[in-house]
């Protein structure tokens, strides 16, 4: 049976991924890692005598302590034999502010580039490790004008230079795992996805949409067409990977479509439409401020043309198929925000 | 007759297209142009002619032939889907089956009881959760604009109909039409005519050029109303999915045409065909009288409509001297009639796409005989 290890398990998406791992028999172990304190809702799953997930904090852009856990006496007895890379996709709410996932660590890499090399390097010098599951990003592709280009796993990268640096480390992080999906000492599965989705009215990895609830800026004129992804169904293909004997890369999509401007707003996001010229100026505040995320919700492809994912790939080998359902419904306090309902 | 350079002599690329002079030199090198008006189909005569092996030359060069060596161009080879998506053709519910709800507010009381039922079937076409389909369909959008373009429809240009037994009721199929008017309101007739005259009622998916997705507004609008982008990829989505696409094979070349050339077809392109051999859809011919009139340009300004990075700079009698409200159309009777249905797959297969030869002489006889349809008609 396998034992996992799940990096950045104190973020929802990575939350959610060791919640779907620990309720899976199939698992014998999951091991957690997080830059912050084990999340509250961790604690049932840390009271078992053994407990089948435990929880470390380290911080994965440094290589220090990277090593030194890859090479502790408890990593050796956790026996992981698949490592669940789940990149930083930063924090909503409160928890935006972070300095986590901010500025360039190693000498100009941003630290979602530096993780996955370093979490690439240690996983395959482990001699347990065998598998190794990454969730990249589906917003690496070149957009062009189109109001649903479907997009293959074959589809072109955006390596135009002028990406801002926020979708950039994405597609670096994406390559750096793409480049070894070949590897005879472990087998990688890259597992591209769209906009997350959870219920709350949570959004995660979309460049126009991160951070924390308030008002963003569109271009004028244009409202892209998004493809969403309830965060268990990317929870379920995480696990589809860690059983299949597969490796490559896989789109993982859900089956609904949503403007950026109702993603927005069903998400406490809403996005005001703005003139070029008024996002061209935010976009240079943003490089003088060294704000990432900001510039990428104010400049680049995503924010006019849309796409759709082709996910017969994911259906073929993984077996995967959305059991999530992305719509409305009416929260506690009356607001309508959007929630992920099972089919 | 005016000579014509021979098409495909020498591959695609290097096709001459001549100006059009006369009623009949306006189908370009048909293979047949010369012959008889026969009754014979035009797909036997081409059996016929592959059978016998007819020398190149003359007027015979655009008939496809087997001797022929290939063209220099290499065909555009699809990869094969590994995996054949399990498809559901997207459907519509027959007009005595359809559920909607009573009229609500303002705009639903400017539409007929009749035409409302319509524009509820039309919700089963998105599928989920969310109010919109993958390409931004939203039924809501378009009932919303929906009595602005039937008042244009009944009132302004008067359209009257003929031919609506030739689209089939379910299943995919193209609309091939000939396309004039700066503005595309021959679009916008053309698919409230479908929506108005089949049962169950069916949506034209119409497909428009890649710069509209480019425009501001524009695009969300297009969108919205179910018209999609033309990409080779969308085209097959939405074929695949069992639906009524639309399409304008003369692409920009029919609205940038001169007044002296209006109704003439320009050249086809052949995408269109293409998918039609690979999905397996009927060609439905389409003539739009009434959108060559709409707006006749006098000159095309091209290099000024290159350095704008424009498709037309046009002159009129109205524009630019009325300012935008000169490109609005002149208020002339449109007529709309459907022929009968081309089925090349039958005869040729998804293979035949492969063919460029095939797919440009194919495309040829569509224009030949939506040509045929507006001349008849006119």
């Amino acid at each position: 049976m396998p034992a996992v290890l799940v990096t950045h398990a104190d973020e929802p998406l990575g939350r959610r991924i060791v919640k779907t791992l620990f309720h899976d028999e199939r698992i014998e172990r999951v091991f957690a890692l997080g830059a912050g304190a084990a999340p509250r809702s961790f604690d049932r799953f840390l009271a078992g005598s053994p407990p089948r997930v435990a929880y470390a904090r380290i911080d994965l852009a440094k290589h220090r302590p990277m090593a030194d856990f890859f090479h502790s006496a408890r990593f050796r007895e956790a026996e992981i034999d698949t490592v669940v890379h789940v990149p930083s996709h930063g924090p909503s709410g409160a928890l935006a502010s972070r300095q986590h996932h901010a500025g360039p660590l190693v000498s100009g890499v941003p630290s979602r580039t530096a993780e996955a090399r370093l979490v690439l390097q240690h996983s395959l010098d482990a001699r347990s490790v065998s598998s190794l599951i990454v969730i990249g990003s589906a917003f690496v592709y070149r957009l062009a004008p189109g109001n649903a280009n479907r997009l293959s796993e074959a589809s072109e990268l955006d390596l135009d230079p002028n990406v801002p640096a926020e979708i950039r480390s994405w597609i670096d992080c994406d390559m750096v795992f793409h480049a070894e999906v070949g590897n005879h000492r472990a087998r990688v599965v890259l597992l591209r996805v769209p906009t997350v989705v959870a219920s709350g009215g949570f959004v995660y990895l979309n460049p126009a949409l991160s951070g924390p609830s308030g008002l963003r800026l569109r271009p004028l004129g244009f409202d892209p067409m998004c493809a969403v992804v309830a965060e268990q169904d990317v929870a379920q293909a995480v696990l589809a990977a860690v059983h299949g004997g597969t490796s490559g890369v896989y789109n993982v999509a859900g089956t609904e479509h949503l403007p950026l401007s109702v993603l927005g707003r069903w998400t406490r996001r809403p996005t005001v439409p703005v003139p070029s010229s008024v996002l061209r100026a935010a976009s240079f505040a943003a490089r003088i401020l060294r704000e990432p995320q900001l510039r990428a919700s104010v400049e680049g492809a995503h924010l006019r043309y849309g796409f759709s994912l082709d996910t017969r790939r994911a259906e073929r080998d993984l077996g995967f198929r959305p059991g999530y359902r992305v719509g409305l419904g009416r929260a506690g306090d009356g607001r309508v925000q959007l929630e992920a309902s099972p089919v | 007759m005016t000579p014509t350079e021979p098409l495909l002599l020498d591959g695609v690329r290097e096709e001459v297209v001549e100006p059009i002079r006369g009623p009949l030199t306006a189908l370009g090198s048909d293979p047949f142009e010369t012959a008889d008006e026969t009754e014979e189909p035009f797909l036997e005569r081409l059996e016929k002619l592959r059978a016998t092996n007819v020398p190149r030359s003359g007027l015979l060069r655009g008939a496809p032939s087997p001797s022929v060596p290939r063209p220099r161009t290499r065909p555009r080879r699809l990869e094969p889907d590994p995996t054949p998506r399990e498809r559901v053709w997207a459907t519509t519910p027959r007009l005595a089956e359809v559920e909607f709800a009573e009229q609500s507010g303002f705009l639903d009381r400017l539409v007929p009881e009749s035409e409302r039922r319509r524009l509820a079937a039309l919700g089963h076409l998105v599928d989920g959760e969310a109010p919109y389909d993958r390409f931004g369909f939203s039924p809501g959008a378009l009932r919303a604009a929906f009595p602005f373009f039937l008042a244009l429809y009944r009132f302004y240009f008067r359209v009257k109909s003929e031919g609506h037994e030739n689209i089939p009721a379910e299943g995919p199929a193209i609309l091939a039409a000939n396309h004039g008017g700066l503005l595309p309101f021959d679009g916008a007739m053309g698919i409230i005519d479908v929506l108005l005259h089949t049962d169950p009622p069916r949506l034209a998916r119409a497909i428009v050029d890649r710069w509209a997705g480019r425009l501001p507004w524009v695009n969300v609008f297009y969108a919205r109303m179910g018209q999609v982008v033309g990409t080779r990829e969308n085209f097959s989505d939405l074929l695949e999915d069992g639906q009524l696409v639309f399409v304008f094979p003369e692409g920009m070349e029919g609205i940038r045409k001169l007044v002296t050339q209006r109704y003439r077809l320009q050249r086809f392109h052949v995408g269109f065909i293409e998918q039609a051999l690979r999905v397996g859809a009927p060609i439905i011919p389409m003539a739009i009288l009434g959108s060559d009139d709409q707006a006749p340009v006098l000159f095309d300004l091209k290099p000024l409509a290159r350095r704008l990075g424009l498709p037309v700079a046009p002159i009129t009698p109205t524009f630019p001297w009325f300012g935008p409200l000169g490109l609005l159309p002149y208020p002339v009777r449109y007529r709309i009639v459907y022929g009968e249905p081309l089925r090349f797959y039958e005869r040729f297969g998804p293979e035949g796409a492969e063919d460029a030869r095939l797919v440009r002489y194919l495309a040829n006889q569509v224009r030949r005989s939506v040509q045929l349809l507006v001349d008849r008609h006119r």
